[in-house]
């Protein structure tokens, strides 16, 4: 699992390539609390190279979301495969996260 | 058909002097719901056994993902264990941990998460089994259903590929039995998982199955869809599918037998 960090237009977009489950949610989980101990407001999470999320990688999903609007930041997702999409509808995540078809569509809904 | 997940080959199994497995040949493919049925003591939850690595055959082998499981040391086993759930005929939760516990106790035992992300995923699992809310209840504040639906929550803990179940209806209410089908075909359908089904409830072997097994004196006796066993030619399996007690199934020994062993 890797994390590439960016920062466009004062938000930062983080992209993640590999699949989060039991063995990567925890390293997911490390790199996000940095950002929120950096107090960073705006995030994006592009899950474009994320070809599967078991459910400690949603949970883990749900905990950072849960720290970032806890530091008053606002946090999205972006261009999730079909099949991860559908992993978000069964757990009924897809209304919990703000969820846009693209990069630049997460990029200009701040 | 797919992909073969296990493949069973000319499974031969003894307790002590009964033989009660006599050369099972079985495939499971992935993604299906297989339900082997069978009266009582036919040699179902030893078959089931096999499939989970629980009991080595005599003779024969049993293949998870083209491995043969006789070959496994214990840690192979239980690396290959973490792929699988189980949801067992008591349900056996653990009586002195509320449900959040008993559910957690597989990503515990397993797993290094955190204690937040844990109660993140108890809560995802429960609700799948429509049991969210009831986290600190005991077990035995539960009905027989709702320990059923814990015992799912927990056997899914782990993100299973394949589900085995032992007798999943027996000793419910037939409302109950239909809502714990329900969710066998939800979880099958939703989450792609591979469910064994161990059942003698007809009800449920035809609301659930995509293929049924007929297991009868430790031998297949006819693998095929739910229509094609419900027309089946063979006797037998005429016999069981209709519950009837006169037929080519013996439920009684021979009388002579009988007295002969009073007066032995």
């Amino acid at each position: 699992m890797q994390i590439k960090v960016e920062e466009k237009n004062g938000i930062k977009v983080c992209s993640a390539e590999g699949d989060i489950d039991i063995n990567s949610s925890p390293q997911v989980k490390k790199a996000f609390d940095k950002l929120v101990q950096a107090r960073s407001e705006k995030v994006v999470i592009n899950l474009q190279k994320v070809a599967y999320i078991d459910s400690s990688g949603l949970a883990t999903l749900v905990e950072i979301l849960k720290n970032f609007k806890n530091a008053g930041g606002k946090l999205k997702l972006c261009s999730l495969s079909n099949k991860v999409k559908s992993l978000f509808e069964i757990t009924k995540l897809e209304k919990l996260f703000d969820i846009k078809d693209s990069e630049d569509e997460a990029l200009q809904t701040f | 058909m797919g992909e073969v997940i296990i493949d069973i080959r000319n499974v031969y199994k003894k307790f002590g002097d009964r033989q009660i497995l006599s050369g099972v040949d079985l495939q499971v493919y992935k993604g299906e719901t297989l339900v082997i049925m069978g009266g009582s003591g036919c040699g179902k939850s030893t078959l089931l056994r096999h499939m989970t690595g629980a009991i080595k055959p005599d003779t024969g082998s049993v293949y998870m993902r083209g491995q043969d499981m006789g070959e496994l040391n214990e840690d192979g086993l239980d690396a290959l264990r973490k792929k699988f759930g189980m949801l067992f005929q008591s349900a056996a939760l653990f009586d002195s941990l509320n449900v959040r516990d008993n559910v957690c106790m597989p990503l515990r035992e397993h797993t290094k998460l955190d204690e937040s992300i844990m109660k993140i995923m108890v809560k995802m699992k429960l609700e799948l089994v429509g049991l969210r809310g009831f986290e600190n209840l005991m077990p035995a504040q539960l009905s027989g259903g709702m320990k059923k639906r814990v015992g799912l929550a927990r056997a899914i803990a782990m993100d299973p590929e394949i589900i085995f179940y032992d007798e999943p209806t027996t000793g419910l209410d037939p409302i109950v039995a239909s809502v714990i089908d329900k969710l066998i075909l939800d979880l099958s359908n939703k989450l792609s998982i591979t469910s064994i089904v161990v059942t003698h409830d007809m009800n449920s072997v035809f609301r659930i199955a995509d293929r049924i097994a007929m297991l009868h004196e430790g031998r297949i006796l006819q693998v095929g869809t739910k229509d094609e066993i419900r027309n089946t030619d063979n006797p037998l399996v005429k016999q069981f599918i209709n519950g009837e007690s006169e037929g080519p199934i013996n439920f009684f020994m021979d009388s002579e037998g009988y007295l002969e062993e009073l007066t032995k």
